[in-house]
C-alpha cells in the first residue's frame, strides 16, 4: 500500500507528466532545425543536464556556506545529495556533448575552454564525493568538503561564459543573461528548450529530495547504533547496511 | 516519500522506450514521405525583379526535375569556404538566385525535399545524414534515460535496505528497554 501511495506523490507525478510533454515537444512538435537536422534535438537533453550540473554545484556551495555558518547537519546532507545528483547530471552533460560533437564537429572531444571547464566541474564533483567517502568521518571532513564545494562554485561562471570569452567550436550562450541577440534560438526551439530545462530541473529536485532522505536515514541508523551502544564503530556512509542486511 | 519501486521504474522505462521508438520511426517516415531529390542545379528562372521563381535539378541518372518555390521554402546552403547561409524564399528571394548560381557554377550538389513539385527545403547534399543523425540522437536518449533509471533503482534499493535496518534497530532498542 505504501508503494502505491508513494507512486501518488505529487512531485514525481508532476515531473513524469512534464517529462512526457517535453518528449512530445522534442520528437513531435518542434520543427527539425535546418542546419544540423535531427541530431540538433540533442540540444534539448544536453543543455538541461548541463544546467542541472551547474545548479547542483550552486546548491553544494550554498549548502556548504550554510553548514559552515550554522553547523546544522541538514545543510551538509543537502550538499551531499546535490553533489551526488550533480555528478550524474555532469556525466550526462559530458556524454551527450561528446555524442553530439561527433556528427557536428567530426570529433568526440576538443580541448577548448567550454569543454575543459565542464570536465573540471565533473572532476570537482568526483573529488568532493571521493573526499567524503575516504576522509575519516567527523566535523573536519564536513568543513573541508564544504571548502571543496565552494571551490567548485567558482568554476561555474567560467563554464557559462567560456564560449563567449574564448570563441571556438562550441556555440555561444543561447540562454541566460549573457545571451546576445544574434545567438538566440527561434521561438519554437526556445519554447522546447525552456520546457525541457524545466522538466529536468524538477527531475533534479526530485532526485535530490530522495537522496537527501537516504542520507538522513543513514544518519538515523548511526544515531540508533550509538543509542543502542553497539561496539562496532560505525560511519554514516556504509558499514551498517552490509552489517545488518543478512541479520533478519 | 519513497522512490519508485523496481517494477514501476521498469514500466515507465518501457513506456519511454516505446515512445522514443515510435516517435523516431514516425520522424523517419515523415522525413521520407515527401520527395527528396539530390543533384546539381541545371536551371534557374527568375521574374522581372530578379526573384527566384523555379529551378531545375539533375540527379545522378540525368533526370531533370523542376521545382517551384514558395515564400516558405527554406534554404541552408554553404559557399565554397563552407560558411552556411540559412534563409527562406520570402526573406531573400534575390540572394537565393546568387547562391544557386554559385552552386551551379561549382557543380555543388544539393538536396531538395518537395511536395507536389514545390520545394520545401533546399540544403547541401545530405549524405545519409538522416539515419546517422537519428543514431546519435537515439544514443543520447538511451544513455540519458538508462543512467537516470539505473540511479533511481539504486536509490530505491538503498532506501529499502536502510528502512529495514532502521526498523530492525528500533525493534532491538524496544526489546532492550
Amino acid at each position: 500500500m505504501t508503494r502505491v501511495l508513494s507512486f501518488l506523490d505529487p512531485l514525481p507525478i508532476f515531473t513524469a507528466a512534464l517529462m512526457g510533454v517535453t518528449l512530445w515537444l522534442i520528437f513531435i512538435w518542434v520543427p527539425t532545425e535546418i542546419n544540423q537536422g535531427a541530431v540538433q534535438r540533442i540540444l534539448y537533453f544536453h543543455v538541461p543536464v548541463a544546467w542541472g550540473s551547474m545548479l547542483g554545484i550552486f546548491i553544494v556551495s550554498g549548502s556548504s556556506i550554510m553548514y559552515l555558518w550554522k553547523k546544522n547537519e541538514k545543510w551538509d546532507r543537502l550538499a551531499v545529495a546535490s553533489a551526488e545528483v550533480g555528478v550524474v547530471f555532469g556525466g550526462l552533460m559530458l556524454l551527450s556533448g561528446m555524442i553530439w560533437a561527433r556528427p557536428v564537429w567530426a570529433v568526440w572531444w576538443t580541448g577548448e575552454a567550454k569543454l575543459t571547464t565542464a570536465l573540471i566541474l565533473f572532476f570537482i564533483y568526483v573529488a568532493y564525493l571521493m573526499f567524503r567517502a575516504y576522509f575519516p568521518p567527523g566535523a573536519q571532513r564536513q568543513r573541508l568538503a564544504a571548502v571543496i564545494g565552494l571551490i567548485g562554485a567558482v568554476n561555474t561562471p567560467i563554464i557559462y561564459f567560456a564560449a563567449n570569452l574564448w570563441s571556438q567550436a562550441h556555440p555561444p550562450i543561447i540562454i541566460g543573461p549573457a545571451t546576445d541577440a544574434e545567438s538566440t534560438l527561434g521561438s519554437d526551439l526556445g519554447i522546447v528548450l525552456m520546457a525541457s530545462t524545466l522538466a529536468f530541473t524538477f527531475l533534479f529536485i526530485y532526485l535530490v529530495q530522495v537522496r537527501y532522505k537516504i542520507r538522513r536515514a543513514e544518519d538515523d541508523i548511526v544515531e540508533l547504533k550509538r543509542a543502542s551502544g553497539a561496539r562496532t564503530p560505525v560511519t554514516p556512509e556504509t558499514p551498517v547496511i552490509t552489517e545488518t542486511r543478512g541479520a533478519s | 516519500m519513497k522512490p519508485f519501486c523496481k517494477g514501476q521504474v521498469l514500466v515507465i522505462a518501457a513506456l519511454l522506450v516505446a515512445v522514443a521508438v515510435i516517435t523516431m520511426v514516425s520522424q523517419v517516415a515523415s522525413a521520407q514521405s515527401g520527395t527528396v531529390t539530390s543533384g546539381i542545379v541545371v536551371g534557374i528562372d527568375t521574374d522581372g525583379d530578379g526573384r527566384l521563381t523555379r529551378f531545375a535539378v539533375s540527379d545522378s541518372s540525368g533526370t531533370v526535375t523542376t521545382f517551384e518555390v514558395s515564400d516558405t521554402t527554406e534554404y541552408g546552403l554553404e559557399n565554397q569556404a563552407g560558411d552556411r547561409w540559412v534563409s527562406t524564399q520570402g526573406e531573400e528571394p534575390v540572394e537565393i538566385v546568387r547562391r544557386l548560381l554559385d552552386h551551379r557554377e561549382r557543380f555543388a550538389p544539393i538536396t531538395v525535399s518537395s511536395e507536389n513539385g514545390v520545394a520545401i527545403s533546399v540544403v547541401e547534399r545530405e549524405e545519409g545524414k538522416l539515419e546517422t543523425s537519428l543514431g546519435y540522437l537515439f544514443a543520447v536518449f538511451a544513455v540519458t534515460w538508462a543512467l537516470f533509471f539505473a540511479y533511481v533503482l539504486y536509490m530505491g534499493s538503498k532506501q529499502r535496505v536502510l528502512q529495514h535496518d532502521i526498523a530492525r534497530l528500533k525493534g532491538a532498542a524496544g526489546q532492550a528497554k
